[in-house]
């Protein structure tokens, strides 16, 4: 056990800047401060003194965040020897956390990054990233690390939930405004996150392939007037949105796919009855889907296709251009 | 381009081996890690070394065909991993996390393995190559590997070997006795494509003379356009490879040539993007095949086939061009048959190789 010493301080001694031990990221919670309002603080934040004699925040950053916004002091608090090391109280302020609360995603990052100025990565990536709930892994320890180096709106919203930290992770490599450019985006659109992610990825590989950035690829003409038809619904536009942006970066699918529609229309199948290419035409195995309610129907249905199997019309349908 | 590794690391269970020796005598002074045994993932992430190991698995093993597309029915013959040529497009970055070159020290084993594998199956024909895990020829002035498998290959009955590269180092095959059971062969691209996308790898010049030499020394020789990738102005580029091609080599003495689009693994895009981020080649549209991989769709698929096919047989109508991975729909749309309707893929090549 650390030897810890419980004194009274003034909120002016602690050294508000030294962010060594911060792991905690967001807006301070409500249920704390009127928490600490009703029946003051509960729990001793832990600090210890640094070498200017001020006092860096060991665990316990946000019972003082709301002690100060709420004018409380002087505080009973715990103050650790110098002698502990920047590491020990590292830890401690990560595992005091983690007993307490899921972490966020920034918060998660925060451990990871702050550690790693103590730790080599192997041995971290095998203690922390499962204490955070995340699978030990080299990629995914360097995804949590680059979320950090991304703006503090995009942080907030990360650490908000308003942006889930996958999308992070697909941004934080992106320039700055292309960065801005689909942060808005989505913020704007309620895409899924997979649909998100996608769209990251679709945009990308326009702008590479037509020598755009990805901001000038959302910022095209098709885009704005479909992201701008407000007559038609948030959900409705989000679709079309994403087929648009599909089609730009597969012509030769979208192309075969509106032959193939436009071939079966004209084929005037009989009600109920579906013709399925194969997924991405690739393949020999197309399918019929074939709906009926009784037994006459099912003949009368198999007999038209019958017919038509043997039309040219059909056989063109499964061919190429 | 004449590969020479930075340093070496070998297994001290095989310092003995011919192969050790006659490396160190070729490289005098090279620095030298000897190791009880090397993992997967050694160091030297940038490829710059080479591993020599005892291989401890099957040498010979089949290609790992997949049921959903015609496979050629091909035999590996292991005897290293890795290359050091650095195609952009190479799929061995998404099979192994080390960059260097590895090779099996334990020829005699390999060899053993093979001629007990022929052997054992006297009746069928094989088509047995080195290329599948590494280039064919990329350490041969090293190791001379050529000198112990072609006249090996020479006295079996039943079998060829093909020695697939992207290099022009033919010189230890002109002396040897191969007796038309060693067919040597290319893969081909555009110079545009070879310089931007294969630039560690030989000119097309240079592979076009290396092809024309060993016609001369009675080897047949075999082509891959493989991976024919999609540019603009691809049919232009592949129109004048096929002119080069013609116009180096006589198409009487080719064995076969072999068509197949770009395709890979998923998890090589991401290697591709890191690796080369400036490489087009992830710029045309792909969708997963039956198999797993990203492929082109496949209408530009039948048409670069096509388009192949007819530049090649309008030049020697009996050629053998055949696709690499394709079903049967694609091979009867850009081909006009489908290999069934000739025995087999399998058994159409068989017939090219011993004929
Ligand atoms: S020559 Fe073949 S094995 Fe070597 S890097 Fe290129 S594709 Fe890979």
């Amino acid at each position: 056990m650390t030897e810890k010493e419980s004194y009274s301080i003034q909120l002016d001694e602690v050294d508000w800047n030294d962010a060594s031990c911060l792991i905690t990221y967001g807006p301070l919670p409500d249920k704390l401060t009127l928490s600490i309002q009703t029946v003051g603080l509960i729990q001793k934040p832990l600090l210890q003194r640094n070498r200017d004699g001020l006092l860096r925040i060991v665990c316990g950053s946000r019972r003082l965040a709301v002690c100060q916004q709420l004018g409380l002091e002087p505080l009973s608090c715990e103050i650790l020897p110098t002698s502990i090391s920047p590491e020990t109280c590292l830890r401690m302020a990560i595992y005091d956390n983690i007993a307490q609360r899921d972490l966020n995603p920034v918060e998660k990052s925060l451990v990871l990054t702050k550690m790693a100025q103590h730790e080599d990565q192997a041995q971290l990536i095998q203690e922390f990233m499962p204490l955070l709930n995340l699978e030990p892994s080299t990629v995914i320890f360097g995804r949590y690390k680059k979320l950090l180096l991304m703006e503090e709106s995009i942080l907030d919203a990360i650490a908000g939930g308003t942006l889930h930290e996958r999308i992070g992770f697909v941004l934080s490599p992106l320039e700055q405004g292309d960065r801005f450019a689909f942060f808005n985006f989505f913020q704007e659109l309620p895409f899924s996150v997979s649909v998100q992610e996608e769209l990251v990825e679709t945009v990308v590989e326009i702008g590479r392939r037509d020598n755009l950035t990805p901001r000038e690829v959302l910022d095209s003409a098709e885009v704005n007037d479909l992201r701008r038809a407000h007559k038609r619904s948030a959900r409705q536009r989000v679709q079309e949105i994403r087929k648009q942006l599909l089609a730009t970066r597969a012509p030769r699918l979208t192309a075969r796919e509106e032959r193939f529609d436009r071939e079966v229309g004209k084929l005037k199948l009989p009600a109920g009855v579906r013709v399925v290419p194969p997924p991405y035409f690739e393949g020999p195995r197309w399918s019929l889907e074939c709906t009926f309610e009784r037994g006459d129907e099912l003949a009368t249905r198999l007999r038209q296709l019958a017919e038509l199997a043997d039309q040219p019309e059909f056989k063109q349908i499964m061919e190429s251009e | 381009m004449k590969y020479r590794p930075e340093r070496l690391v070998i297994e001290k269970g095989v310092a003995g081996s011919p192969l050790v020796k006659r490396i160190l005598e070729t490289l005098p002074g090279i620095s030298v890690d000897w190791v009880d045994e090397l993992k997967e993932d050694a160091d030297g992430e940038n490829g710059s070394f080479l591993e020599i190991v005892k291989f401890r698995g099957r040498f010979i093993k089949p290609c790992p065909g997949t049921r959903f597309y015609n496979c050629c029915g091909y035999q590996i013959l292991n005897l290293g991993i890795h290359c050091s040529l650095g195609c952009t497009y190479c799929i061995l970055q998404a099979y192994f996390t080390s960059r260097n070159v590895r090779l099996f020290a334990n020829l005699d084993d390999a060899i053993q393995q093979l001629t007990e594998h022929l052997d054992n199956s006297r009746r069928q024909t094989h088509r047995i190559g080195t290329g599948e895990f590494t280039d064919s020829l990329l350490l041969d002035p090293l190791i001379h590997l050529s000198e112990h498998l072609v006249p090996l290959f020479a006295a079996q009955p039943n079998a060829i070997l093909e020695l697939k590269t992207k290099t022009a180092q033919v010189d230890l095959l002109e002396n040897l006795d191969h007796r038309g059971h060693t067919i040597v062969a290319w893969s081909l691209n555009p110079p545009q494509v070879i310089a931007g996308e294969e630039s560690g790898a030989a000119p097309l010049e240079a592979r076009l003379e290396a092809a024309q030499r060993c016609q001369r020394w009675g080897y047949r020789v075999a082509f891959h356009f493989d991976p024919l990738l999609a540019y603009p102005g691809w049919q232009q580029g592949y129109q004048e490879v096929v002119d080069r091609l013609f116009s180096a080599v006589a198409p009487g003495g080719i064995a076969w040539i072999s068509l197949g689009t770009l395709r890979f693994m998923p998890s090589l895009k991401t290697i591709i993007q890191q690796r080369y981020p400036n490489t087009s080649i992830l710029d045309e549209e792909f969708i997963p095949g039956l198999d797993g991989k990203l492929r082109y769709f496949r209408d530009l698929r039948v048409e670069m086939y096509a388009h192949l096919n007819e530049l090649l047989l309008g030049i020697h109508k009996d050629l053998c061009v055949y696709l690499c991975m394709e079903s049967d729909d694609v091979w009867r749309e850009a081909l006009g048959f489908s290999p069934a309707e000739r025995g087999g893929l399998s058994a159409m090549l068989d017939r090219r190789a011993l004929s």
